[in-house]
């Protein structure tokens, strides 16, 4: 085995144009797939840390009527407390249980501005800001000013909401909106801090204002359209879940639907699919590389067929004879797709730094995801490409490798 | 003891529909330690007859006894074992491996035989190479020899397991006639001091008179065997 592999070694010299072009293709292969799943990973990653921030937390708890017309932000199904307990209460026990760290009311509801020319819409959310704070990072969003603080009628918006409505912060604005008894009223806010954010849904969707003057505003008891939920690490919400339900069941709450976050949003169940489905590209990458290899080995065993017949007469068996062509073919891919995942390692450790840019492709798209995505930089996309590379090329390499062990000795000698 | 024993030995190609027979009962044994040819001309089934007593290509008709055990019923992989070990080729056309040294080349063919240490396979391979004249080139490529020193390289990789047979095709179809003697002198030397069988064939009638035995084929059947002192 050892001196196979050294013969094996030794004949990928024999032609050094053709082993380099087999070693191009799968190190280009490889390098293509480690910076594609940096990329996607990085973008996922993203993706996920959004919804979680402002979507749905790691468990989300909300009333099972207002999940079926979410979009309509009724006030008439709010989370409003469990059994005879208060919203207080309620938030003070979820905080008790095991894996929870931090329980965020949201009260979500829709808001306009009248401009001169439109009728601006936005969304209205009242928040605890210190939580808020704690949790996402709309501080570091914050380019101007200041969260809004309890008890005020102040308000923050981004940028691009600012333009909208002509205002900039330290002005006042005037903004109108539905009660939950279906009255149609108005009230007057500061403008008191602005966000600018890659996010179209910060930066020209979202006011937000303090949850208990959202609340007087609206006349509402102690109550959230919402509750987030938030553990230690978000992988863990499955296992955290069971309890919440169990004190939602033992307390009276059946009336309250808790999901973790990957259960509650439809798009990030798409893109765990679409990350199965991103494998089996990979997949067929290397092996459109492979087929590159494979024409290597299958002119090797042409041009060689006079010394496949010779070591056979000297006594090699075919299974030998199979693992000189594998192992070649081995040897190629080994090089190729080592120098390809330290080349898509390059790349994802430097676009790490800068970020892609992808706002032209999603300029109109309403889902949530930052435009410039930042590829995580793992050794563990290298390994994976490189593994990948080596495993397809090698179980590819069967093929050729085949022909060369099947030859009749006699056959491959009068071969000229 | 006969070494090798042929005993109504048929071989009938498939080319197509047509069915073209190459040897037609050859009944023949082969002491150990002889030198012998087998000559005759082209077509005649000699190259034929060499595949069958290496164990190369399987009789369509007839027995081979090799060293007291039939190899009739062997599969490919016993096949391949039974050269392994006691079987040493050399080929017109040298089939050295261009990549390996002359040394690598002759060791090649011991490293399937794992019996020797790394020391061991050096000294034998090197003294074998001096035997054969070739003591300074041991690391020279195959393209860096003549194709008198290519076929010495392949003498000694066919000796260096110490087979009992030796088979040689046309050894020296591609060299001089000056070369094709040498060749043939060290190949007896070499049957003289080790007592290995050796069988090669030949067109050359200057080739042919290094043999002790001349054995004649024409359309697969034996037509003249004699033995010289
Ligand atoms: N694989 C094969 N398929 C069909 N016919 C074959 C095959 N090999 C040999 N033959 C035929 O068998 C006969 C004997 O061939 P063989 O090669 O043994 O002759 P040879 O004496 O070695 O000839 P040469 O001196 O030209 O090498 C010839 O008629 C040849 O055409
Ligand atoms: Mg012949």
């Amino acid at each position: 085995m050892k001196f196979l592999m050294n013969i094996a070694f030794k004949n990928m010299f024999r032609n050094k144009l053709r082993t380099i072009v087999s070693i191009l293709a799968i190190a280009f292969a490889v390098m293509v797939i480690v910076f594609t799943r940096g990329l996607i990973d990085g973008m996922v990653a993203d993706t996920y840390e959004l919804y979680i921030h402002y979507d749905t937390g790691h468990i989300k708890i909300i009333d099972e009527e207002y999940a079926q017309k979410e979009r309509l932000l009724s006030l008439n199904y709010t989370v409003n407390g469990i059994g005879d307990k208060s919203l207080t209460e309620m938030q003070s026990d979820l905080e008790e249980l095991q894996g929870i760290e931090m329980v965020i009311p949201r009260l979500k509801f829709g808001a306009a501005v009248s401009t001169e020319e439109e009728l601006v819409q936005m969304l209205a959310w009242g928040v605890n800001s210190e939580k808020e704070l704690a949790f996402t990072n709309l501080a570091r969003e914050l380019s101007q000013g200041r969260m809004v603080e309890a008890g005020n009628r102040e308000v923050v918006m981004g940028t691009r909401l600012l333009e909208k409505i002509n205002r900039s912060v330290g002005e006042k604005v005037t903004m109108v909106y539905t009660t939950a008894f279906s009255s149609f009223q108005g009230a007057t806010f500061e403008i008191v801090g602005e966000i600018t954010s890659n996010l179209p849904l910060l930066n020209e969707d979202v006011v937000f204002m303090p949850i208990d003057t959202a609340r007087q505003l609206l006349y509402l008891e102690e109550e959230s359209t919402e509750l987030l939920l938030v553990g230690e690490n978000r992988d863990q919400a499955e296992t955290y879940l069971p309890a919440v339900q169990n004190y939602l069941e033992q307390n009276g709450g059946e009336k309250y639907l808790a999901q973790s976050w990957r259960g509650g949003s439809s798009f990030i169940q798409l893109l765990e699919v679409s990350e199965t489905i991103y494998n089996f590209v990979y997949l067929f990458l290397v092996l459109l590389a492979s087929i590159v290899v494979i024409n290597t080995l299958v002119m090797i065993v042409k041009e060689r067929t006079q010394e496949i017949g010779m070591m056979s007469a000297l006594g090699l068996k075919s299974s030998e004879i199979m693992q000189l062509f594998i192992l070649e073919g081995t040897a190629m891919a080994l090089i190729g797709s080592l120098a390809g995942a330290i080349g898509g390692g390059i790349i994802n450790y430097y676009l790490a730094g800068v970020g892609f840019d992808y706002s032209a492709a999603f300029q109109d798209v309403d889902i949530l995801m930052n435009p410039i995505i930042y590829p995580t930089s793992k050794v563990e996309h290298m390994l994976f490409g490189f593994a990948i590379g080596v495993v397809v090329t090698t179980i590819t390499a069967i093929i050729p490798a085949r022909r060369a062990a099947k030859l009749e000795p006699t056959e491959a000698l009068r071969e000229i | 003891m006969s070494l090798i024993k042929l005993r109504g030995l048929e071989k009938t190609y498939q080319q197509g529909k047509i069915a073209v027979p190459a040897l037609r009962g050859i009944d023949l044994e082969i002491e150990s330690g002889e030198f012998t040819t087998i000559f005759g001309p082209s077509g005649s089934g000699k190259t034929t007859l060499l595949n069958m007593i290496g164990c190369l290509d399987k009789s369509t008709a007839g027995e081979i006894i090799f060293d007291e055990h039939s190899i009739n019923d062997l599969n490919n992989k016993e096949l391949a074992e039974v050269r392994r070990y006691n079987l040493g080729f050399i080929f017109q056309s040298y089939n050295l491996i261009p990549v390996l040294t002359a040394f690598e080349n002759v060791e090649f063919a011991i490293r399937l035989i794992e019996k020797h240490s790394k020391k061991e396979r050096r000294d034998r391979v090197m003294s074998l190479l001096e035997e054969v004249g070739l003591g300074e080139m041991a690391n020279r490529r195959p393209n860096e020899l003549s194709g008198g020193q290519k076929q010495r390289v392949a003498i000694a990789r066919a000796l260096i397991k110490e087979p009992k047979l030796v088979l040689a095709d046309e050894p020296t179809a591609n060299l001089d006639s000056e070369t094709s003697q040498e060749v043939l002198e060290l190949m007896k030397e070499m049957n003289r001091e080790s007592n290995t069988t050796f069988i090669f064939s030949t067109h050359d009638p200057q080739v042919m008179d290094y043999a002790r035995r001349l054995i004649e084929i024409k359309d697969g059947k034996i037509t003249n065997d004699q033995r010289r002192d």
